[in-house]
């Protein structure tokens, strides 16, 4: 019972990342339709940057986060700029993006690399000690985490379904020629969605800086993780992304228990393409 | 065959004659594995339209083909190259069965999945395959008493050689051939070619098939020749390079992919003895690609192709 209990806690955990690291990617994804490869390696800038203002720079962890957070959205904006704009309606735009953002991710993951070292750094917790719930002990930081996931995450929707700038992102999407028809501004709203999308990125690595060494390839598990989720929930909609988040965070837990620590990922990435092959939208995305 | 592969070969053959120390040698050898991965995957991204990750997946299948059989199960390295092919090609038979029914970004997806599999299956088999620190002091290569390493690499550098030049006849003449013809039917107007009696799904599974045999046979010759299999073949670093190589020499040429590979490996191996551009050299390749795709989509076989075809009309 206890370690059904502990594997509970940590597949929580585990899925609050996931649906944190997701989330950017599936909102990038869901309004400009570009795969954004380049999105792991934001959340190392966010990470690196927020560990220089607060720990070279002595500004303490708040305003590193925030400067974390601001490179990356910085960043973003100029991503979307360079190398998605050129790009829009031509007719392979969406693998043509890939390819740039896959150029990207290698430009951020060497600069850093030039930048910062590949030394191990790592950022202070947000909060220290740990929590037990009912034996199952985890950080306070990574119960943080569990916290703020939902938190960013229902913001997140509220922002796109209430407010009249989150529903024009979310026209663009759905059909682009119709909402400039509107009124909407179509580039600035890209520039929005991809500056957003990379925000979160930035949040997610400095949350992550507090529980992995900071290395210039600290973003290409995340990714990886992020696509998987993102995958498994439908190229969609941001709740089919949470729900997602749960399934492969808790089937993470789950099959370490069972499979072990080796076998899991191999299970998973399984699962991934047979989700692929015979529901191509996503377990919870209709067809 | 037009004249100037010819003199390209031509060159590539008298070469070790003239460049005897082992090192040159050494960057020429592992260009020639580069173009062989970077040309085949022209193949399938540029000729079939299939937007594929899993080229690095065949490479690294012959990899481990080669470094198991003749380590681990002491089959002659020679008999490996081939073997690397096979069990390549069986791969990429595995691959597209999902990969026939996707479309797009999905492709892009399932493949890349695809080669994470691979990677896990071989982190986790550390037993047979050593696991992430990979295997080591893998049987090289000799007929006889003759050592392909002796002579300052002067064998291992004919059989890549030799691995170049059967893969650029295979692919040149698969592109020109009627199969090749219905590859780029179904890649410029699906509905239409599939309205004249071509089979999508046979096509594009054959079409990958065909494309892996290749990139597993350089896979194991490069287990061989370097005498280690590392899982650091299945990285973004090598996938990227290797698809700068295709999308910067130009696409749905063959002999662009090939020339750039030369050019870029070399360009990056000189780069990368210069103090301060050991990181720097990938940046310069990424904005390389980049700027190719966005100023000149087909890539710098196209540029030239235009400047041959505008001095021909003045003349």
């Amino acid at each position: 019972m206890e370690t059904l209990l502990a594997t509970f806690v940590s597949g929580l955990v585990l899925a609050a990342l996931y649906a944190l690291m997701a989330s950017g990617l599936s909102l990038i994804w869901t309004t400009i339709g570009v795969f954004n490869f380049a999105h792991g390696a934001l959340m190392m800038v966010g990470a690196f940057v927020a560990w220089t203002v607060s720990e070279v720079g002595g500004f303490g962890l708040w305003p590193g986060l925030i400067a974390g957070v601001a490179t990356t959205t910085v960043l973003g904006v100029i991503i979307e700029y360079l190398l998605i704009r050129p790009f829009y309606g031509q007719r392979n735009m969406v693998l043509i993006t890939v390819m740039t953002t896959l150029a990207a991710m290698i430009i951020l993951e060497k600069s850093a690399q030039i930048i910062w070292g590949a030394r191990l750094k790592q950022l202070p917790r947000m909060i220290e000690g740990d929590i037990s719930i009912s034996g199952a002990v985890i950080s306070a930081h990574e119960a943080l985490i569990v916290v703020l996931a939902p938190l960013i995450l229902i913001a997140l929707w509220q922002f796109t379904n209430r407010t009249p700038v989150g529903r024009s992102l979310r026209a663009v999407g759905q059909n682009q020629e119709a909402a400039a028809l509107l009124g909407i501004n179509v580039p600035l709203t890209f520039a929005l969605a991809f500056g957003l999308g990379a925000a979160l990125a930035g949040l997610t690595g400095v949350l992550l800086g507090g529980i992995r060494f900071i290395t210039p390839s600290l973003g290409s598990e995340p990714l990886i993780k992020a696509m998987i989720v993102v995958i498994f929930g439908g190229l969609g909609s941001l709740g089919a992304t949470v729900g997602a988040a749960l399934v492969i965070g808790m089937a993470e837990a789950f099959l370490v228990l069972t499979l072990g620590l080796y076998w899991t990922p191999f299970a998973i990435f399984l699962g991934l393409i047979a989700v692929l092959v015979l529901r191509p939208n996503g377990l919870f995305g209709r067809s | 065959m037009d004249w100037k592969l010819a003199a390209g070969l031509g060159v590539l053959l008298i070469l070790p004659f003239f460049v005897t120390d082992s090192y040159t040698r050494h960057l020429f050898i592992l260009a020639f594995v580069y173009a062989i991965l970077a040309s085949n995957w022209d193949l399938s991204l540029g000729y079939a339209g299939l937007f594929n990750f899993g080229h690095i997946a065949f490479f690294a299948t012959g990899v481990y083909t080669a470094a198991i059989a003749a380590k681990t199960l002491g089959v002659s390295p020679m008999l490996t190259i081939p073997l690397g092919g096979a069990t390549a090609a069986l791969t990429a038979l595995i691959v597209a069965a999902p990969v026939a029914r996707l479309k797009g970004i999905y492709v892009v997806l399932v493949t890349f999945a695809f080669s994470q599999v691979l990677l896990q299956l071989i982190l986790s088999q550390s037993h047979i395959t050593g696991g992430a620190e990979g295997m080591v002091r893998i049987p090289a290569l000799q007929i006889g008493d003759y050592k392909f390493i002796r002579d300052f690499k002067f064998g291992y550098y004919y059989v890549a050689l030799g691995l170049l030049v059967l893969s650029t006849f295979y692919l040149l003449w698969l592109t020109r051939s009627p199969f090749g013809k219905s590859l780029l039917a179904l890649r410029d107007n699906e509905e239409y070619a599939g309205a004249r009696g071509i089979s999508i799904m046979r096509a594009r599974v054959l079409a990958l098939v065909a494309s892996a045999i290749f990139p597993g046979m350089a896979g194991s010759f490069f287990a061989i020749y370097l005498r280690v299999a590392s899982p650091e073949v299945l990285g973004f670093g090598t996938l990227s390079l290797v698809l700068s190589m295709v999308l910067i020499g130009g696409i749905a040429t063959i002999t662009g992919p090939i020339f750039a590979a030369f050019a870029i490996f070399f360009a990056t191996e000189t780069l990368a003895g210069t103090r301060g551009m050991e990181e720097f050299r990938f940046i310069i390749v990424a904005v390389a690609m980049i700027l190719v795709l966005r100023f000149a989509p087909g890539g710098l076989a196209r540029i030239l192709q235009v400047f041959q075809f505008k001095k021909n009309r003045v003349l």
